[in-house]
């Protein structure tokens, strides 16, 4: 009568938790708000959260090893740039190509990151907030005040993100959403199942116990930074795709939504727990709050950012009194079983 | 002058969980004598000591300053009343100078800081001390001995009349214990009452006025250092009750599993040489500040040595890291489950399959968890593991079970030689029998073990020989026959010519 609480963790209660709170607020919402629970508003939303879910991915297993990497903004931002400036000059690059190269570019971001932080033992708040002004300087002056358009891209770029690639009733599935959504399963498993996912996690709970195991800690650590910057580029190519036009402050604010996708989402800001199913959950909470907040009470776009703000203090203060609170709760069925065992 | 004691301790008590810390001791400390405390680890110093500077609360008992019963309520309040203490690791601010260092506690009483008033009256104590030291000097790069003088400035700045030193020369080179000492009879002169704990017997011979020894937490004997000799003190600090002896049996086999030869590392430990052969148990005792811990880590590749040999089994082997030190069939349990042994937060399998991660991968590289489930389910059953499942957080359990969960994290290596460093520190009674019973299996399967701790009684019983270590040296190995307390411990003190252990082996440490 007790293999529930066995098989289910209170972790997992918690991102649990996050799908009812999605269902209240949908529920307030479409009660509230004439149309709201519509298939534009799916569109949107889901739309929106495929670049902040996917760079909230990578945010989560840096997060896990206790690290945050702030930069991810300049590099969404950059890679978006850089990828359109590339295509817009040889239109005929093929479209593994150019993600090939927003990839590539945001992992070698990705890995100046994570060499200092790893090897050059400098805080990665600290490294990451330096990056961010670094890369996006960067664009500032790849850009020269220009700007992407539209009708520079090949068309391929923008279309692929109006498609639908499959519909269930009215609500049609976009292909960045798509994307993003695979890469959330890919990821999901290999925290999972892999020895790096298992790292991650161990890194992030004890440093020095993980040290003691024989774990390689530095390169772990870097390998995180660097696929945190490789699936921030691909963010940036999603968001190429998305916009169209792209000037020198595109992805400005990424890195914020992020880190509330995985502060929210339950990824525990002093490592070692948390999944992405998690993050793309909180990405998803977030964004649905925003939008509805926006066109329920007519509040401005910069609301948006205080409450990112309000949402990152209340999941972080809240989460140790919840967690203790589900743990005690656990814990107190369980010694009955023990006890239960020895008579 | 034998006048009322400055400080008086009067039947204290005091329990943690289930030790008895403190039982019933009384201690006065008169202006004007250095009073020595003698004793092993965990005979109840350091919770005196904390009692005194307000740290903790006795459960029972008075203590009587000039006489009137006072309460030290904190910290705080022991400064107020006159009491310091310092450290073997003196408290620095090390961007601050010397005089700020000095004033540091006297900061908050006025708006203003007055530099020049506080550089002469920095200069003034300094004086007073006989010690020549830059008050403008910032503390960082200072000597340990430098650090300690301005922390007994410090406390002579607030008046202190109650000096506690614990442990102060352990860092210390000889000509500044001299230098040290100079500054202590100084103090008597003065009209200080001193509280002088020290490991190092030659020097409480040299300076104490008045000896105490305290075992499991009792005061044994107490007396003017002219009626004790340096035998009588070792053997009221030795004679432990033993709770339990468990009966070990007879498991070492002939093949010699590794072999270290004068093992070293700068300014840590040097000098170290052993055998361990498969099945034994090799105990090494020390007292608090022996260095034990760090040839273990210096085995494990955690803070390799550099210079000396290890041999295991036949191959010369360097170790520069953990994960060489698994190679070569070596396992750690660490002393500190939370800091360096367990990941709390997850699961009991997956602390047990960390370090053997490989093992549990299918063809695709992805982990089978059932697998992992399987083995943590097998080390639960093997250990006793008292917990729901295997899935739960190992930071839910018990001390004890934490402990079982280290070793069958390690165990899983398939060691062929494990050290355990203070393998029962801070568990229960019952647990401690599990752990022993534990070892004995391990022992007789034919893995060579060491065991590092400071239960004296433990080392003894659980050992087939021991070696002793003393301020990073050794002092020899006994065999378990020839390992008494009072010999062990007098070894350990340095002591141990007054013992005679004409027979303690001693394998050539020269080159």
């Amino acid at each position: 009568m007790n293999s529930w609480r066995q098989r289910i963790r209170p972790e997992q209660i918690r991102e649990l938790s996050l799908v009812g709170l999605i269902v209240i607020a949908l529920l307030v919402f479409g009660w509230q708000i004439e149309n709201f629970l519509s298939a534009r508003t799916f569109n949107r939303i889901t739309t929106s959260v495929a670049i902040v879910g996917m760079v909230a991915i990578g945010q989560t297993l840096v997060v896990l090893t206790r690290n945050i990497d702030l930069s991810v903004g300049s590099i969404v931002g950059f890679t978006a740039y850089f990828v359109g400036a590339q295509l817009a000059a040889n239109p005929t690059m093929p479209p593994a190509a150019a993600v090939a190269l927003a990839v590539l570019v945001g992992g070698a971001m990705g890995l100046f990151n994570g060499v200092i932080v790893a090897y050059g033992r400098v805080p990665a708040i600290i490294t990451t907030l330096g990056t961010l002004a670094i890369y996006r300087m960067l664009l500032i002056n790849y850009a020269n005040a220009r700007t992407i358009t539209v009708d520079s891209l090949p068309s391929w770029v923008v279309e692929l993100s109006r498609q639908t690639l499959l519909t269930i009733g009215d609500f049609a599935v976009r292909p960045l959403f798509a994307i993003t959504i695979i890469a959330v399963i890919v990821f999901q498993f290999v925290l999972g199942y892999t020895i790096f996912g298992r790292r991650l996690y161990a890194i992030g709970s004890n440093p020095e116990a993980a040290r003691f195991a024989g774990l390689p800690v530095q390169q772990t650590v870097l390998a995180a930074f660097v696929l945190c910057g490789m699936l921030a580029g691909l963010a940036g190519f999603l968001f190429l795709s998305r916009f169209g036009n792209i000037t020198a402050v595109a992805g400005q604010g990424i890195e914020l939504e992020s880190v509330a996708a995985v502060v929210v989402g339950g990824v525990n800001t002093f490592g070692g727990s948390g999944t992405v199913f998690g993050a793309l959950l909180g990405a998803f909470l977030i964004d649905l709050l925003g939008q509805g907040l926006l066109r329920w009470l007519g509040i401005s776009e910069f609301w948006r950012d205080a409450l990112l703000g309000l949402l990152i203090l209340l999941a972080v203060a809240s989460d140790s009194v919840i967690l203790g609170w589900l743990r005690r709760l656990w814990a107190a069925p369980a010694v009955r079983v023990e006890a239960g065992n020895e008579r | 002058m034998q006048t009322t004691p400055v400080l008086e301790m009067r039947d204290i008590s005091r329990r943690f969980g289930n030790t008895q810390a403190l039982d019933g001791v009384s201690l006065r400390l008169y202006p004007g004598e250095v009073h020595a405390l003698l004793g092993e680890n965990g005979a109840g110093k350091s919770t005196l000591i904390k009692i005194m500077t307000g740290v903790h609360q006795p459960d029972s008992g008075q203590i009587l300053l000039d006489g009137k019963p006072a309460r030290i309520g904190s910290t705080l309040e022991a400064q107020r009343l006159g009491i310091a203490a310092i450290y073997q690791e003196p408290l620095m601010y090390p961007d601050l100078n010397v005089a700020e260092n000095i004033f540091v506690a006297h900061a908050g009483r006025r708006w203003l800081v007055d530099w020049g008033q506080m550089y002469r009256a920095a200069e003034a104590i300094l004086a007073q001390l006989d010690v020549h030291l830059d008050v403008r000097q910032p503390a960082r790069g200072l000597s340990v001995a430098a650090q300690q003088t301005v922390e007994i400035a410090k406390a002579l700045s607030l008046q202190a009349r109650v000096l506690i030193m614990d442990e102060p020369t352990a860092a210390l080179s000889a000509h500044e214990v001299e230098q040290l000492f100079a500054i202590v009879r100084r103090l008597r002169a003065q009209g200080v009452a001193i509280l002088f704990i020290s490991h190092r017997l030659e020097e409480v011979f040299a300076i104490a006025d008045r000896i105490t020894v305290f075992r499991d937490g009792r005061l044994i004997s107490s007396a003017l250092r002219t009626e004790v000799t340096v035998e009588q003190a070792i053997r009221d600090m030795a004679g432990r009750s033993v709770e339990q002896l468990f009966p070990r049996r007879h498991t070492v086999r002939d093949e010699i599993l590794v072999q270290v030869r004068n093992l070293g590392r700068q300014g840590v430990f040097q000098g170290i040489s052993f055998d361990v052969r498969a099945g034994e148990v090799l105990g090494f005792a020390g007292l608090v500040g022996a260095r034990r811990t760090d040839v273990g880590l210096a085995l494990f590749g955690i803070a390799p040595a550099d210079h000396g040999t290890i041999t295991i089994a036949g191959q010369s082997v360097r170790i520069t890291n953990p994960h060489q030190a698994m190679r070569f069939g070596i396992a750690y349990v660490s002393e500190d489950r939370r800091g360096l042994g367990l990941s709390l937060p997850m699961s009991i399998a997956a602390n047990i399959t960390l370090p053997t991660l490989q093992r549990y991968l299918n063809s695709l590289g992805l982990l089978r968890r059932r697998d992992e489930v399987a083995t943590a389910e097998e080390f639960r059953q093997r250990l006793a593991i008292r917990a729901p499942s295997v899935d739960v957080a190992v930071g839910t359990l018990s001390g004890g079970n934490q402990q079982k969960v280290m070793l069958s994290k390690w165990l899983n290596t398939r060691p062929r030689l494990l050290i355990l460093d203070e393998p029962t520190r801070g568990i229960d009674v019952g647990a401690k029998a599990e752990v022993h019973q534990m070892i004995d299996q391990l022992a007789a399967e034919g893995i060579a073990i060491i065991l590092i701790s400071s239960d004296l009684p433990e080392v003894l019983a659980m050992s087939d020989r021991v070696l002793v270590m003393r301020e990073g040296r050794q002092m020899g190995i006994f065999a378990r026959h020839e390992a008494t307390q009072e010999r062990v411990l007098a070894a350990a003190m340095g002591q141990s010519h007054t013992v005679g252990t004409t027979t303690a082996e001693t394998i050539g440490s020269a080159s």
